[in-house]
């Protein structure tokens, strides 16, 4: 239950959390509103106070002189009115003192006053306590009249709540008396405040209003002068964005000289600097290309009329002296090297003119690794090893181009059997839903960490002094990597010295798909590294 | 009879290698070093089979082999030193039966000369029918209809063994083999291109071909052989 709740206030967290990272002006926008605000908040809050206080404070002081006015003059009334004979009557003091206190609580507001006897005091007369009419006389507290007996010599005072309509705010003054021969009294004036509160109310609304409009303002300026600023800023994107899927010619235009126009003419020394060089190197791609196929005929046509000189003597060397016999096998075995490298050479080249195309056919990868294999099993047998085939998978097709991944096999297996020591080479196949692999493993001399490294390297040679059987030019592993590359795989080396090493070629099974893992471990693992002659029962031979 | 071979191609010392080569081999060989003399010594020596470098001064080999297409159905042998590229399908689009790649050895180029020379196939039928197509084996003569289908000896031999078995399928391979003479792994794009030229002789609509019938993903078929007969397995 709860659970559900979250999730729906997650979700519906999430449009305005994508708004708010997706948006730079609705960012600023929000950002300086919510800082606006607050700064408008403390500062609005500030005035308000400051406002109520000098309103209040002025107004109690007027209170408070009135009541000091009140009580000297009532005080004045009752002295006087002791008589030559030291008599008074009280009661006749009394009206004349509230008569005088009347007139004189005339500040607006002024509710009415009460004239109470201090309790607790024995005296020779009483004077009746009185208050004016309608005057509630609960806005007295306790509090103010004892603080009033307890400094009789000093003005009280104390905002009340006045009971009306609605509760209005009020205040209570307090001064005593001393009335001869009927003791101590406390004169009390009661001020209704409403009329302060109703003004500072409205200075308040002015100011909550004010504040908000402001706010609004600010939020709205913010808005435009974000949306004038980011305005080239995104067109400037929008551009980029246009150059980077390949329309070079896209330009941002340079109006003024501002900060943006700068922008505009870096970006667009930027853009035209990007296309002349991506015009100049397309172009030395075709010179390349041209290069590329134009030595590619001229040294054809001389290297066939050699082989096929070299072939018309090889066949007649039955007839010539040892010596030219050997000469002859020589210049023919030479001649092939020679060529092995010539096209070796043109397609890396090729390559690095960019200038490959797969042909891709529907093709079941077991027959051609197993025309590899026949291909490769006599130079094998000369060398003592035997090839085996391990096909856990890869028996439905996938579209590759066969030429470039018979001489990526050919080329794994032509190096374990150059470095296999004799000892069996097994061929793996297997592919998942994305991508097919094979892996070729042999139990040889293996490689250190640093030869691994090399091991792409044009014209790196493992073991220079090794004899080599395959007449490997040192690019043959190079292009098998672009062979991968060009299908949107990859391949993988795994090597340790005296144990042997194992190359693996993944491809996706349609050229340039995604894939993620390779179906086979590097290096496949069901075989005893330390017994290679020991293959469990279900490794199949190659045919 | 010795096989009279015009050898084209514009490198001197290569031409008379492979005329060497062809005279060991108990050819006649004849040498032409450019396109225009190809095109003038091709009615003179009347060849049995053309050698051509693609790649010529003047007249390129694409050209010739075209120009001589148009009179001839003399099988011809492309030379080219690009295996890989456009320039072979070209080739073949232009009328080439097959093609080697350059560098060769001397046993390649004798056995795709052998295959184009040897005699065709000696058919147990003599007429084949395939749906208004008729073919008098004999006589190397193909009726559409009541007109005569003008076919090289490729061609001719190609339309020849898918006949003569209606029911049976062909891959591409199976065609490199049994026309071309190749027992290893072999360019598909010879047999598509000269499908294709086939069909634009023999088919009435070669986008919808009836005679020469595309098996996805396996190869070819004869067509129906009578109409409503093929039914039965």
């Amino acid at each position: 239950m709860i659970g559900a709740i979250w999730r729906a206030f997650l979700e519906g967290l999430a449009t305005p959390l994508a708004v708010w990272r997706s948006s730079l002006l609705a960012r600023t926008v929000t950002i300086t509103v919510a800082l606006s605000g607050l700064a408008v908040t403390l500062i609005g809050g500030y005035m308000s106070l400051t406002i109520a206080d000098n309103l209040f404070s002025g107004r109690t002081s007027q209170i408070v002189n009135e009541t000091t006015r009140a009580a000297t003059a009532a005080q004045a009334l009752f002295d006087n009115s002791v008589t030559a004979a030291g008599t008074i009557d009280v009661e006749t003091a009394n009206t004349s003192a509230q008569t005088a206190i009347r007139s004189v609580q005339s500040s607006p507001g002024a509710s009415g006053f009460a004239l109470l006897r201090t309790p607790g005091q024995i005296t020779n007369q009483t004077m009746t306590s009185s208050s004016s009419a309608g005057l509630d006389l609960g806005v007295v507290s306790n509090e103010i009249r004892a603080r009033v007996v307890a400094e009789p010599d000093q003005l009280h005072y104390q905002s009340v709540a006045l009971e009306g309509a609605a509760s209005a705010p009020g205040i209570v003054t307090a001064a005593s008396l001393q009335v001869p021969s009927a003791g101590s009294y406390e004169l009390y004036l009661v001020y209704d405040l409403t009329d302060v509160q109703t003004t500072l109310t409205e200075i308040q609304q002015t100011l909550i209003a004010g504040s908000l409009a402001l706010v609004v303002a600010i939020g709205l300026v913010t808005f435009f002068v974000v949306r004038l600023a980011i305005g080239p800023i995104r067109r400037a994107a929008r551009t980029a964005e246009r150059l980077a899927e390949g329309f070079l010619e896209e330009r941002l235009a340079e109006n003024g000289e501002d900060v943006i126009a700068v922008l505009s003419r870096s970006f667009n020394r930027m853009a035209e600097s990007m296309e002349s060089q991506i015009v100049r190197l397309a172009n030395l791609s075709k010179v390349q290309q041209r290069f590329v196929s134009d030595v590619s005929h001229e040294l054809r046509t001389p290297l066939t009329t050699i082989r096929l000189a070299g072939d018309v003597l090889y066949s007649q060397r039955e007839g010539f002296s040892a010596e030219n016999a050997r000469t002859v096998e020589l210049l023919i075995t030479q001649i092939e090297r020679f060529e092995i490298m010539l096209t070796d050479l043109l397609e890396m080249s090729r390559y690095d003119a960019g200038a490959v195309a797969l042909e891709v056919d529907d093709t079941d990868v077991v027959p051609l690794i197993e025309e590899c294999l026949d291909q490769l099993s006599p130079l094998a047998t000369e060398k003592g090893s035997e090839l085996r085939l391990e096909v856990r998978g890869g028996y439905g097709v996938s579209e590759l181009d066969q030429r470039r991944v018979r001489r990526v096999v050919l080329n794994f297996v032509g190096n374990a059997i150059d470095h296999g020591e004799g000892r069996p080479i097994v061929t793996f196949v297997d592919s998942n839903e994305e991508a097919l692999a094979i892996a070729v493993r042999d139990w040889g001399v293996g490689m250190s960490d640093r030869e691994v490294d090399q091991v792409f390297d044009r014209f790196w040679r493992a073991d220079p002094s090794r004899q080599r059987s395959t007449g490997g030019t040192g690019l043959g592993l190079a292009i098998a990597q672009e062979d991968a590359i060009a299908h949107g795989g990859r391949i993988d080396v795994w090597s340790k010295e005296g144990e042997g090493t194992c190359f693996r070629l993944t491809i996706p099974r349609i050229p340039l798909a995604p894939w993620t893992t390779s179906p086979l471990a590097l290096p496949p693992d069901t075989l005893q590294d330390s017994d290679p002659t020991g293959l469990p029962e279900h490794v199949g031979e190659s045919a | 009879m010795t096989a009279r071979i015009l050898v084209v191609d514009d490198d001197i010392a290569l031409a008379e290698m492979i005329a060497i080569v062809l005279r060991g081999e108990g050819y006649l060989p004849v040498q032409a070093f450019d396109g225009k003399e190809a095109l003038e010594l091709f009615p003179e020596t009347r060849p049995d089979l053309i050698l051509l470098d693609v790649m010529l001064p003047g007249v390129d080999g694409i050209e010739v082999c075209s120009t001589i297409r148009e009179s001839s159905g003399v099988p011809i042998i492309m030379l080219t030193a690009k295996g890989d590229t456009t320039d072979v399908v070209r080739g073949l689009e232009s009328g080439a039966d097959d093609y080697v790649v350059k560098p060769f050895n001397p046993q390649e180029l004798v056995a795709r000369i052998r295959t184009r020379l040897r005699p065709s196939s000696e058919a147990a039928q003599t007429i084949l029918v395939v749906g208004d197509v008729r073919i008098d084996v004999p006589a190397h003569e193909v009726k559409r209809g009541n007109s005569v289908v003008s076919l090289t000896p490729l061609e001719f031999e190609l339309l020849v063994t898918l006949a003569l078995k209606p029911e049976q399928v062909f891959t591409r391979e199976m065609l490199l083999e049994q026309v071309w003479g190749y027992h290893y792994k072999a360019d598909t794009r010879l047999v598509n291109v000269h499908v294709q030229r086939l069909r634009a002789k023999v088919e009435k609509d070669p986008d919808n071909p009836e005679i020469v019938q595309t098996i996805r993903g396996v190869g070819y078929r004869a067509g129906a052989t009578l109409k409503g007969a093929d039914l039965a397995p």
